[in-house]
């Protein structure tokens, strides 16, 4: 009996030597990076979304897929064999959680690199935790342009930010008078009353003012609201032609909706990125969604004719979340495989050397609608493109600029009425 | 003037739908002191089950509330005889951490099985539909919600002051000891107390459905309001969480509309503070 006792400790202690070991060994081929978005929280959805992004980067990274005309793809991790090994962070659409994640992954996971956070008053402060520490920081889809207006070093962002999508509402609706005699004179703003949210709209009223428009409605609303009666009775009363709107998720159908129960509609309606690029909100929202516009980089349609390589991993995608990709959990797709290229150009995991590659390369970038990555001062995206895009029947159809259109936008919207 | 109207209109059955939520909750914290953290999570259980109802089966939001109510009622009792009975009478503190402990239970669980996607109803009998009175323009979802509001309340007030169960709930809440001298069985008042309560929200959430998205964490501000409506109205009475809802809803549609839309909630909470500083019992507590 103590023979058999004796055994079994004997027993244990290999099997848990044997499991260190194993780890150990592991360690010297794995590279670790921490993803933190919000898991938990009203915007969960997005941030599970862009988490299965990476996961979905990570899975074309780490295993060949020679099939797949993306960078990377053909050969198994990089430098010669390292896989990329995901840290997942929820930061529950939380800043100082945001923070405090950054710094368990830096100092605690021992994480090489970041990619976050999806809400750009999250990934403010967690970028400066990098920014300290002399890591690199990559965002996806994070918005605010002040982003990547603080001279920051380690910082990258892929998407276009709110300022360039502003310029662009403000052009097409320019040339939706000049072309389409659509006869837009005023400007209203509906956000959330967030960093994304006001900064949206300060540069939505700034392009505005710019190019001649009258703001005549600025409504901010607390996020999560029971109802939007008087943020849409306020729009309803001033009447503006034109609506920008920074609604992301559940407030998105909720304003929708209370338009719909209001009987009132703008001749057009905007979208930053926002619940309008969520495709399971727009199938929800059925034809009640229809005719509404916004600042898309990727939309299944835009992808079959402008980006043919990205329906190959998005099946990975796909499997994971039960829908395609969208506008921002692209993004950190591609913020990903730009990492990757970058380290894998270095020869190194020398972090000043890859982030001189990061600023100073241009990178190829499949999964992008510009196909290249260029990062800029301050780390923004100088290649990043958005087009605007129109809902019908559920589907997102470019319509300007007009080397995208593949139709007219519908302009005035169709009265709620007449659907 | 218009406007006027219809701000006031939209005020109202903001206020209605409120008050239905808050009902259970008062009945709850008047009878058994109880401050039930979950009840917002309650009203989001609902909400799930009139949207699974009505996406696999189909059946509207305007039947759905009956399954939403009973089951609510269930989930109310089983909360009150797993959970509440052991902790209560103590002191307030474990039956809060107990039903806190609930609601993070019941939103991560949802958020586990449905996920955090936000789940619209489409073509539901009523979605959608409008009145219009004049100029004025009254969601048909809200307004229906608005009377069932109004009729469950009703109901509810009458079984509290005209029934021998409501007397022996009220008899319940002013002294424990004494109903049960009196052949009160109060454990078994606790018990149909804390399945009200779930049944009021539950039948509020079923029939929200018709005009809201649904997901883990849409009770929370709906459960946020419904205790300042509580403790503005007065602990456990009805007409008071009935006044308190109306007067918050109309707080919020004017503060929202003539001051800024995003003053709105500042608005209400700064009203509750008023209250508690000039009648900290609220406007109808005993």
């Amino acid at each position: 009996m103590k023979t058999r006792k004796l055994l079994a400790v004997f027993g244990l202690c290999v099997f848990t030597l044997g499991l260190f070991a194993g780890g150990a060994l592991a360690a010297d081929k794995v590279l670790k990076i921490g993803v933190v978005f919000p898991l938990t929280g009203p915007v969960a959805t997005a941030g599970q979304r862009c988490v299965a992004a990476v996961e979905t980067a990570a899975e074309v990274i780490n295993n060949a897929h020679p099939e797949f005309n993306v960078p990377l793809a053909a050969q198994e991790g990089i430098l010669g064999g390292t896989k990329i090994q995901l840290v997942v962070a929820d930061h529950q659409g939380k800043p100082d959680v945001g923070k405090s994640e950054a710094e368990r992954l830096f100092n605690q996971e021992g994480v090489w690199a970041m990619i976050g956070c999806y809400n750009s008053a999250v990934t403010k402060p967690a970028s400066a935790v990098a920014e300290r520490m002399k890591r690199i920081f990559l965002s996806g889809c994070s918005s605010s342009a002040a982003l990547t207006e603080r001279g920051y070093q380690y910082f990258f962002r892929c998407a276009p930010t709110d300022k360039t999508e502003s310029h662009e509402f403000v052009e097409y609706i320019q040339w939706l008078n000049q072309n389409q005699n659509a006869g837009i004179k005023t400007v209203g703003l509906i956000y959330e009353n967030t960093e994304f949210g006001k900064h949206a709209a300060d540069e939505g009223k700034a392009a505005a003012k710019e190019t001649g428009f009258e703001v005549v409605a600025d409504v901010a609303f607390n996020p999560g609201a029971t109802n939007l009666n008087s943020e849409v009775q306020t729009l309803k009363a001033k009447n503006p032609d034109a609506v920008f709107g920074a609604c992301l998720g559940g407030d998105y159908t909720l304003w929708v909706r209370t338009m719909k129960q209001m009987n009132w509609l703008p001749k057009v309606a905007l979208n930053y990125c926002t619940g309008y690029q969520d495709p399971k909100i727009a199938q929800q929202l059925g034809p009640d969604g229809d005719f509404f516009m916004g600042g898309t980089g990727y939309s299944p349609e835009i992808g079959a004719k402008y980006m043919p390589d990205v329906a190959a991993v998005e099946k990975i995608y796909t499997a994971k979340v039960g829908v395609p990709f969208d506008s921002d959990s692209i993004q950190e797709a591609v913020a990903l495989l730009v990492l990757a290229q970058a380290i894998e150009k270095a020869g190194s995991l020398d972090v000043e050397k890859v982030a001189k590659i990061l600023r100073t390369e241009t990178f190829d970038s499949p999964l992008s609608l510009g196909g290249k990555v260029a990062f800029g001062p301050g780390g923004q995206n100088m290649k990043a493109t958005s087009i605007i895009t129109q809902l019908h029947g559920g589907k997102y159809m470019p319509v300007f600029p007009p080397s995208y259109a593949e139709q007219a936008a519908t302009v005035p919207m169709t009265p709620w009425g007449k659907r | 003037m218009d406007i006027f109207a219809q701000v006031i209109i939209d005020g109202l059955l903001t206020g209605m739908l409120y008050a239905l939520v808050a009902a259970g909750l008062s009945l709850i914290w008047g009878v058994m002191d109880v401050i039930h953290f979950a009840h917002g999570e309650f009203l989001m259980v609902a909400m799930y089950l009139s949207f699974w109802l009505g996406f696999l089966a189909g059946v509207d939001p305007v039947v759905s509330w009956i399954a939403s109510g009973v089951f609510l009622f269930i989930i109310g009792a089983l909360t009150y005889r797993l959970v509440i009975s052991h902790c209560i009478g103590k002191s307030a503190m474990p039956p809060l951490l107990a039903t806190f402990g609930l609601s993070l239970f019941l939103k991560n669980l949802c958020m586990n099985r449905f996920s955090p996607n936000f789940r619209l109803l489409q073509d539901t009998l009523l979605g959608g539909k409008t009145v219009m009175i004049g100029s004025v323009v009254i969601g048909l979802p809200q307004l229906v919600t608005g009377v069932f509001s109004l009729i469950m309340l009703l109901a509810l007030y009458y079984l509290i002051k005209k029934t021998r169960l409501g007397w022996a709930i009220q008899a319940t809440a002013m002294d424990r000891e004494a109903a049960e001298l009196m052949g009160i069985h109060t454990d078994r008042i606790y018990l149909l107390v804390f399945g009200m309560g779930g049944a009021c929200v539950g039948i509020a959430g079923g029939l929200m459905t018709s005009y809201l998205a649904v997901h883990p964490e849409v009770g929370s501000l709906f459960g946020l309001i419904a205790f300042l409506i509580v403790a503005l109205g007065g602990f456990g009475s009805i007409p008071g969480a009935l006044v308190a809802a109306l007067i918050i809803g109309l707080v919020e549609a004017l503060a929202g509309f003539y001051i800024a839309p995003v003053f709105k909630y500042v608005a209400v909470f700064m009203l509750y503070l008023v209250v508690v500083m000039v009648r900290p019992k609220g406007l109808f507590g005993w």
